[in-house]
């Protein structure tokens, strides 16, 4: 009886660690980030640059019939630029992991009583909240040249959410990819596929005005689904179903890619020892 | 120092294969407690990978070992709540502060934040660096990451200390700060586990040392008796090349021949220094014209000739260990 209640206790405090560890860890990922300019910089003015040239050469495109009531472009843009930024972000992830095997520093953590799952854990979760604050950024500077998002500050918080689990998803695959790989030019090689993804897709553009396999295509992805559920939020209002079916598609995706990247983690381990 | 029974480590008939390479190749050891163990050999003899094993970071592909008294492979959480790792290289995050990354390393080992930062200043003071605990490790120079680098394997107090190369691209002065700090610990306790490539730091620090050639130790004992087993002083003598043939016959009445460079003629000179005197006076009564003399004790690297037929001195960098000549 004794032992079996010492057990608990031990299990409890190991569960305690691991989540103290996973803190302090994502801390790291996220301080890591923010001191480097180079890194989170392009992730926020990219997008912005995007959406400055499409509102100033393509800003009557609201107007064409079919297009989604808008008062301008940038509110049409805002979830695409969220996404566009994310995903850039969410990369860092995967190369910040590669970088930590190439300098040795994940050897160092694995050789100190750490929870391997707090390692992945503590990563991905710096790349949320990364995810979040960008988020935020995008809101105010976009809040700033007009853009309202109609569901309000509930909205805002979905757009948020919706970054914190998108950046798990691209964190989550980046870091599958880091642990396969070993190396960060694998991880920033995946950097145009998805760009190329989110071009085709709705971000941009409403699928309502695209056409033959581009619309077919844009249609099916993923991206898509994600995109316009939040930017219902944006620009018509609070719609909670819109909002689930949003979430649950990156929810899902999320899920899958933390999934593989545990097992990526898993099988390097059981190569290195 | 609590080592739950037995010797702080213990490694026996360890092997650690990649595809056909043998890496490490049946290492039986045993380090005692409270001493420094030096592990010397050259690149690509087989010291990182047994480290790698003794410190859970690699599986033995046979054989058996135990580290604080824990096995590597069953307890493996256990051997790293336990020991402290400096390995090679000095990975340490740039982007951190030195106290930052004292704070993680003690989370990492369940260190309450205010007995880690209580802590993480008595470390920082202890390897010099509480000056530059905000920097970041980035601007950081090679030494002040390797003091960094022992502070953090040191914040949950090991009873044994795994420092791989730990002086490896240091200049003399950080070398010397580190060696300092490396007995300071032993004299309070700890056991120390040093890999080096370097003889004289082996012979400086450890107790005992063990050299390892091709994954296989080849030669285990105090640097002491070791080199005592290789044998006498060598004695160099440099003449006129055109009186050399005459040198080498007078002093091959005082010891064996060995290698030497043209111009030189090396004797092991059997009654040690002692016998110094007597073989210039005999070469003297030969008229011969003594030009330089040298009285070498045997050294790390004669104890390493000696075993792999091999010079490691001089073979530091990536290159093969050098070919004794003549």
């Amino acid at each position: 009886m004794t032992v079996a209640v010492l057990d608990a206790h031990e299990v409890r405090i190991g569960r305690r660690q691991a989540v103290d560890q996973a803190r302090a860890l994502a801390r790291r990922s996220v301080v890591g980030t923010l001191r480097q300019p180079q890194v989170w910089l392009p992730g926020l003015l990219f997008p912005m640059f995007i959406a400055t040239v499409n509102t100033s050469t393509m800003g009557k495109a609201v107007h064409i019939p079919g297009f989604p009531p808008v008062d301008s472009l940038l509110d049409f843009l805002l979830p695409a630029s969220i996404t566009q930024s994310v995903l850039f972000g969410g990369l860092t992830a995967g190369s910040d992991t590669a970088l930590d095997i190439q300098t040795g520093f994940f050897d160092r953590l694995l050789a100190s009583p750490v929870s391997r799952t707090s390692i992945l854990v503590g990563r991905l979760a710096g790349a949320s909240v990364t995810g979040a604050l960008q988020a935020v950024v995008f809101m105010v500077v976009y809040g700033i040249f007009g853009v309202r998002i109609a569901a309000g500050p509930a909205g805002a918080v979905l757009l948020i959410v919706f970054a914190m689990v998108l950046a798990l998803v691209i964190g989550g695959f980046a870091a599958m990819l880091a642990l396969r790989t070993g190396s960060a030019e694998a991880v920033q090689n995946v950097f145009p596929v998805t760009f190329i993804g989110l071009f085709i897709s709705s971000a941009f553009f409403p699928t309502e005005l695209m056409t033959g396999v581009y619309r077919s295509i844009a249609r099916r992805n993923p991206i898509t689904w994600m995109v316009d559920g939040m930017r219902h939020q944006v620009i018509v209002g609070l719609d909670w179903s819109e909002a689930a079916t949003s979430l649950a598609v990156a929810a899902v995706l999320a899920v899958l890619a933390m999934f593989g990247a545990n097992r990526a983690l898993q099988s390097r381990l059981r190569r290195a020892t | 120092m609590n080592v739950v029974g037995g010797h702080p480590i213990e490694a026996e008939g360890l092997v650690r294969r990649f595809g056909d390479l043998v890496a490490v190749d049946g290492v039986d050891l045993v380090v005692e407690e409270g001493e420094i163990f030096g592990f010397l050999g050259p690149n690509g003899a087989g010291k990182s990978t047994l480290v790698r094993m003794l410190t859970t970071l690699l599986r033995p592909t046979a054989g058996r070992a135990r580290v604080a008294g824990y096995d590597v492979v069953e307890q493996a959480g256990a051997v790293r709540r336990s020991i402290g790792v400096a390995l090679q290289d000095a990975a340490i995050d740039p982007l951190m502060t030195g106290r930052e990354l004292l704070r993680l390393q003690a989370v990492l080992h369940g260190i309450a934040r205010a007995e880690a930062d209580e802590r993480g200043d008595v470390l920082l003071e202890r390897v010099g660096l509480r000056g530059a605990a905000d920097r970041r490790v980035g601007t950081y120079s090679g030494g002040m990451r390797r003091r960094l680098d022992l502070a953090l394997s040191l914040v949950h107090e090991p009873t044994v200390l795994f420092l791989d190369e730990p002086t490896t691209g240091l200049d003399p002065t950080s070398r010397l700060a580190l060696w300092e700090e490396v007995r300071r610990l032993n004299d309070e306790g700890t056991t120390v586990f040093l890999t080096t490539q370097y003889l004289e730091e082996a012979d400086e620090l450890a107790g005992r040392i063990a050299i390892i050639d091709g994954g296989k130790i080849v030669r285990e004992g105090q640097p002491r008796a070791l080199k005592e087993a290789v044998g006498a002083h060598t004695l160099v003598v440099t003449v006129p090349v055109a009186q050399d043939g005459a040198a080498a016959d007078v002093l091959l009445r005082f010891g064996e021949p060995r290698a030497a460079k043209a111009g030189s003629v090396a004797i092991g000179l059997a009654g040690g220094p002692a016998e110094l005197s007597g073989a210039l006076r005999a070469l003297e009564d030969a008229g011969i014209t003594v030009e330089h003399v040298e009285l070498d004790a045997p050294s790390l690297d004669d104890v390493f000739a000696e075993a792999t037929g091999r010079r490691l001195e001089g073979a530091e960098s990536d290159e093969p260990a050098v070919e004794v000549s003549g």
